[in-house]
């Protein structure tokens, strides 16, 4: 059988053709590939970032129970013993003790002052019944706590703040941020001077803490395992979608900006 | 000056002239090579045009010596896409060696009259596995790339199009040589690599404007 010029022409002519758009579908595949690749990467990246969060809540939690816990055996199995030491002095017969008379009245003083600070210690530690009250009040006990050393010069600044809903969460959040702060201060800054300052803007509040210390690098830092409580306040405000930031130089001081959603 | 400007001139030359602007500064010598590769193209299609219209003799010589480069040219670039996968340098020396083999074993078997039919297609089927297999590792890669933004995506785009596209041509070249063309107005050979001309440089100048974008964000990287 004789096959023309023209159907050699057409077989190849179709064939070619074939063979031009066999690589397009090959071409749409590697980017329709692509693009499960991404998805997936995209999904693996959100379910890390949501085990990290459910990771950080649990560990927030267990704290703040632990936290409570501590809060509630000061208060009511320490406190309580400590409470029996006035008690057992006042039972004791004025008359009959002497000249250790004086002696006496200053173990019931200090056994008092001792039951005080039980006291005191306790609502910081129970975070909850500390920040009923809200948030202003529950930092200026924190501080007047801190103000008994009388180590530092210290200053808040809330006057912009003004009258907020209460949001137990979200104060805890921002309360225990504070707290981790202020015990770094306290722990490496070697300061003499904190500033604090709470601030409410349109859609966001903000709480800053500054201290004149020795600073620290932080990228160095935060990379550490004893950066712990840097990465903590950084974890926890972003786990109420919000930012923190922190600046710091050796020789320079900190400054811990958290702001978080209202 | 019309009969220069061809369907397969026209986008070789835009080409170029995007290669310039947008790879004459680029850091990478072989993204820096194909503005000599696609110069060397021109010059060699404006040639053959001269040779076959104005001097009426045969260009199939000339192609036939191109070939040599193209291989060289294409053949170095996918080995550069292929060297961060793992690709060694030994295995595009092995390919080289084959296709020079190849080459004059056919031009002595052909008395040097012939076109390079068999060497070209052997050179089509490496190329369009090398893109297969750039493809392949591209997706394996931990690494996630934005592919429509990918220079190398869209160079290996173009030529696997080009290569697979005229394997059929390079098959039955021979018998498209023996049977001109009297049926259509250009030879079927023409109208194929004319369209594939088209993809693959239109693939490649996308390809040049991703790189200098890539440069643009990154300069260091290009």
């Amino acid at each position: 059988m004789q096959i023309s010029s023209k159907e050699i022409y057409s077989i190849i002519g179709l064939s070619s053709l074939v063979f031009l758009i066999a690589p397009i579908f090959v071409i749409l595949y590697v980017l329709s590939y692509n693009k499960k690749k991404r998805k997936n990467e995209k999904e693996k990246l959100l379910m890390r970032q949501t085990f990290e969060n459910e990771i950080l809540h649990t560990r927030i939690e267990v704290q703040e129970q632990t936290l409570k816990t501590v809060s509630y055996d000061l208060h009511d199995n320490i406190g309580q013993f400590l409470s029996l030491i006035p008690l057992t002095i006042s039972s004791i017969d004025q008359s009959k003790v002497g000249a250790y008379a004086e002696k006496i009245n200053t173990i019931d003083d200090i056994a008092r002052r001792a039951i005080n600070e039980i006291k005191l210690l306790a609502r910081l530690l129970h975070g909850e019944d500390l920040l009923e009250k809200g948030l202003v009040p529950a930092i200026e006990a924190e501080l007047a706590w801190l103000n008994r050393a009388a180590k530092y010069e210290v200053s808040f600044e809330n006057e912009s703040y003004g009258a907020k809903e209460p949001d137990l969460a979200r104060d805890t959040f921002l309360f225990r941020s504070f707290q981790e702060g202020i015990n770094n201060i306290i722990q490496h800054a070697k300061a003499t001077r904190i500033e604090i300052e709470l601030r409410q803007e349109d859609a966001k509040m903000t709480l800053m803490i500054s201290d004149n210390g020795i600073g620290f690098p932080v990228a160095e830092t935060s990379a550490k395992r004893s950066g712990m409580g840097i990465g903590n306040i950084l974890r926890r405000a972003k786990m109420i979608d919000g930012q923190a930031t922190i600046s710091s130089a050796p020789g320079t001081g900190t400054q811990i900006k958290i702001t978080i959603p209202k | 000056m019309n009969a220069y400007l061809t369907i397969n001139t026209v986008p070789e030359l835009a080409c170029l002239l995007l290669a310039v602007v947008f790879l004459g500064r680029d850091k990478d010598p072989f993204w820096r090579m194909l503005i000599l590769y696609l110069f060397l193209t021109c010059m060699v299609e404006l040639a053959g045009i001269y040779i076959h219209k104005v001097l009426q003799r045969s260009n199939m010589p000339l192609y036939t010596v191109f070939v040599l480069f193209e291989c060289f040219a294409v053949s170095s670039f996918f080995f550069a896409l292929l060297r961060p996968y793992g690709l060694k340098r030994r295995w595009l020396a092995a390919w080289l060696a084959v296709f020079i083999l190849t080459y004059f074993a056919e031009l002595l078997a052909g008395h040097f009259h012939h076109f390079v039919s068999v060497t070209t297609s052997l050179m089509s089927v490496a190329f369009v596995l090398a893109a297969l297999c750039y493809y392949y590792l591209l997706l394996n890669a931990d690494k996630f790339e934005r592919l429509t933004l990918h220079a190398a995506f869209w160079w290996t785009n173009g030529s696997f199009i080009f290569y697979f596209g005229g394997t059929v041509c390079n098959l039955f070249f021979d018998i498209l040589i023996a049977h001109p063309a009297s049926v259509y107005t250009h030879s079927i050979r023409y109208i194929i690599f004319g369209v594939s001309d088209v993809i693959l440089y239109t693939c490649w100048s996308l390809s040049f404007l991703c790189r200098y974008l890539q440069r643009r964000s990154t300069p260091s990287s290009a």
